[in-house]
């Protein structure tokens, strides 16, 4: 952790941020050992990202696990000017746990997933709470309060139950293009909120 | 508040909207093929995409992995090469990379016109494949069985269909095509010189071609997963060993019909 951050301000990770981005740029030359540092500021993300989606630390630490190599194999295709390391790991990572909610293998553990968010408004409400409380004290809290209540339901089942639009409308049991533009407005609301838009 | 609604359909509008759903990997395959048709073309759709990634990660809570994976994970990083990424730097554009054996499997989707080859290619898948070609690779089928699990669900998929055909120089090719998933297979294919390279392209409906990435060649053996792509072919072409982000020779063959 870097001792940077003395401004008073929320806790951000600008200060880190650049460290790692150089960290993965570097370890794009080839030397395995150049990667240690990486997976140690990054596994985490990775391994966060797959068990917000996953639920089972088994199947996070196995697409944690390919994550990282994944990110060891295309290092070279990072791209900071784009975003940062973080959000790189975070959207390599998120898709391969989505992926494999999707999958086969998961059917089970997706079943089990559904009838969580499915049965009814008050297990909803828990989902929401849980993940408020999973982010407890972070900048992305603070923001999600700043969303309409339909909003943030809609934000939060698609983004932690790895669902699609289509299935976050029959959970929700609304219209498709309602979730999609609950989605969108939650989304625009979040990216003011926290203030990462650029150019 | 009322919600706003959208209307059906794939006009640009619309898919502007669907890039929160990108972002969140809550798309259909329909909406994220016409999403990454909007990236390609559309440097200020790519900025709000990384924007919307942003809000995404900002999700996450980090949490510390299994102390028994960092040493898993570095062993195998110390025996994995890294893939040299040859064509544009791109972030996390793209379907996931399904195996080492394409370089690139990420959607560079940069359009261009081959002329009339790949157009009549085009207009003539527009016809069903002979039920002939599909009864004579039935070895292929079998052999391609026993492959990925979906690559199972594709020659599950009643309308999956094998094209073949030689390659100009030697060798032959082979795609099954099932849905919008390609698995391109090729063998025989002659080695080039060292700063040459293979590279796979999709031959779309409208006759246009977009990257499938380079082929990474064993033995003359080449194979490559291509997922959700909605081509209508496949094409190779030997292209700089760089890659290039549209053809620059003609393709060595075209499977289409």
């Amino acid at each position: 952790m870097g001792q940077t951050g003395s401004v008073a301000s929320p806790p951000v990770r600008t200060s880190s941020r650049d460290t790692i981005d150089a960290l993965l740029t570097a370890c794009a030359g080839g030397d395995p050992a150049s990667f240690t540092p990486v997976y140690d500021a990054l596994g985490p993300v990775a391994y966060g990202a797959s068990l917000g989606v996953l639920r089972d630390p088994d199947h996070a630490a196995e697409v944690t696990q390919e994550v990282m190599v994944e990110v060891w194999q295309t290092a070279s295709r990072f791209d900071a000017a784009r975003g940062s390391a973080r959000t790189w790991v975070a959207t390599l990572a998120r898709r391969r746990a989505v992926d494999r909610v999707r999958s086969e293998q998961a059917h089970r553990d997706r079943d089990q997933r559904e009838t969580d968010l499915r049965t009814n408004e008050s297990e909803r409400d828990v989902v929401v709470e849980d993940v408020e409380r999973r982010l407890e004290g972070s900048a992305v809290r603070r923001c999600i309060e700043g969303l309409t209540p339909t909003q943030r339901e809609a934000v939060v089942v698609a983004y932690y139950g790895g669902l699609t639009y289509r299935e976050v409308a029959e959970r929700l049991d609304k219209a498709l293009p309602t979730v999609k533009s609950r989605i969108r407005d939650g989304l625009n609301r979040l990216r003011d909120c926290l203030e990462v838009r650029r150019g | 508040m009322a919600d706003e609604t959208t209307s059906p359909g794939g006009v640009p509008g619309d898919v502007w909207d669907l890039l929160p759903g990108y972002a969140l990997d809550a798309l259909d395959d329909t909406d994220r093929e016409a999403v990454e048709r909007l990236l390609a073309a559309d440097v200020d759709a790519r900025r709000a995409l990384d924007e919307y990634r942003d809000v995404v990660a900002s999700f996450v809570v980090e949490a510390e992995p299994p102390a028994a994976l960092r040493a898993g994970v570095l062993a195998q990083v110390a025996s994995t090469p890294q893939v040299r990424d040859l064509t544009v730097p791109a972030s996390a554009d793209g379907p996931t990379p399904g195996g080492g054996a394409v370089v690139d499997l990420a959607a560079r989707r940069r359009r261009r016109r081959w002329g009339t080859a790949v157009a009549a290619v085009a207009a003539a898948a527009a016809i069903a494949v002979p039920t002939t070609i599909a009864v004579q690779v039935t070895a292929e089928r079998d052999r391609l069985r026993e492959q990925a699990q979906v690559v199972s669900e594709m020659l599950a998929d009643p309308d999956s269909a094998i094209l073949r055909g030689a390659v100009e120089g030697g060798g032959e090719a082979s795609v099954l095509v099932a849905g919008d998933d390609m698995l391109f297979r090729a063998e025989g294919l002659p080695e080039l010189d060292p700063d040459q390279a293979y590279q796979l392209w999709v031959v779309e409906g409208d006759g246009s071609v977009s990257s499938a990435g380079l082929l990474a060649l064993h033995d003359g053996q080449a194979t490559s997963l291509v997922r959700g792509r909605e081509g209508v072919g496949m094409a190779v072409s030997v292209e700089p060993e760089s890659g290039s982000e549209q053809p620059t020779s003609a393709p060595v063959v075209v499977l289409g019909a």
